[in-house]
């Protein structure tokens, strides 16, 4: 049974649309293909897709080499917002984007539960 | 990205147009090749010495000429002998030749001109001793595989050097250059 990719994409949409402040979300592959998106107009998801999975990758290497344990998530902290990488199991890694107004307990918590569906269907 | 060096030559040879014929050719020249293979040698680092750059590299540890000479004119002749008939020893020893030049930092703009000044130099000698021209043909298409081994390793090497240290995937690599080179 192929991956439901609608249901992703529903997913990312409630995700994004319902979630204070945050203005973007993918779902993505580790070779960097975009399986949903749900990005903000203008924004390349073919690009965006390729370099989340290389950063998140990186990130998990440099963190072994820094001996920092096992990565739970990659922050990018810009003045116009915050990009959050976290690993959706052995075969996804999930994007959010969200402005600088977002509240980050919250928000860390939000993609917990969207992480938990995503899975769900990944699985 | 573990290159299969066996493929490659098959590959090689079918691309090249590398036949049966151009074996048996220039395996009846082998004496030939070994004969001339320390001139060609002479040649060659006289060549590569008139380029600062590459006369740096030469020059940079004690003895490495004088190593680079007996291992040149080793390669020359097994261009003639094809070793194992152009087998799988053959494409090791090509194989392993290009990974010792990506290590040293030798780049296709060296390679190129360096092979090309091989073939020149062999041609001035088959015609000074008016050697058949298929002979220049068969020389010419080995040397262009010998080519290409050192310039597909050198594509592999530097691909599997950023895997390695990045954990990226080879098709997130190959994306990567795609979408980066889509925007230059
Ligand atoms: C037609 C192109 C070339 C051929 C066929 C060739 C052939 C070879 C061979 C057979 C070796 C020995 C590999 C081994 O130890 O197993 C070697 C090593 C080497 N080559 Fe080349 N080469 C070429 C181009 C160049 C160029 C352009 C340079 C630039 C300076 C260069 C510099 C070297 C150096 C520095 C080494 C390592 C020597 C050492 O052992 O320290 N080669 N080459």
């Amino acid at each position: 049974m192929g991956i439901n990719t609608e249901q992703l994409s529903n997913i990312l949409d409630n995700f994004v649309s319902s979630t204070n402040d945050v203005q973007g979300a993918a779902l993505v592959t580790p070779d960097g293909l975009a399986l949903a998106a749900s990005l903000p107009g203008g924004m390349d998801e073919e690009r965006v897709s390729a370099m989340s999975a290389a950063m998140l990758s990186l990130g998990e290497r440099i963190g072994g080499e820094l001996a920092r344990g096992g990565i739970e998530r990659i922050y990018v902290e810009g003045d116009q917002g915050y990009g959050v990488l976290t690993s959706c199991g052995e075969d996804a890694v999930f994007l959010v984007l969200a402005s600088r107004a977002v509240k980050q307990g919250i928000l860390m918590l939000e993609i917990k539960g969207a992480l938990g569906e995503l899975k769900s269907i990944l699985i | 990205m573990a290159l299969d060096s066996h493929k490659l030559m098959n590959k090689m040879e079918q691309r090249s147009l590398f036949t049966a014929e151009d074996k048996t050719l220039l395996q009846s020249h082998a004496d030939w090749g070994r004969e001339i293979a320390p001139d060609m040698a002479e040649k060659f680092y006289d060549y590569l010495g008139r380029d600062e750059e590459m006369n740096a590299i030469l020059t940079e540890k004690e003895g490495r000429i004088h190593r680079l000479r007996e291992t040149f004119i080793e390669w020359f002749a097994e261009m003639f002998t094809g070793m194992d008939n152009w087998g799988g020893d053959y494409a090791d020893r090509r194989w392993r030749i290009g990974l010792i030049h990506v290590r040293i930092g030798i780049d296709p703009q060296h390679v190129v001109p360096a092979m090309a000044t091989v073939v020149r130099e062999a041609e001035k000698r088959l015609i000074a001793e008016s050697k058949p021209s298929e002979l220049k043909e068969s020389l010419s298409k080995i040397c262009m595989i010998d080519l290409a081994f050192i310039e597909q390793a050198y594509v592999e090497v530097s691909s599997a050097a950023v895997l390695r240290e990045t954990g990226w995937t080879e098709r997130l690599f190959r994306r990567l250059i795609s979408t980066g080179a889509d925007s230059m």
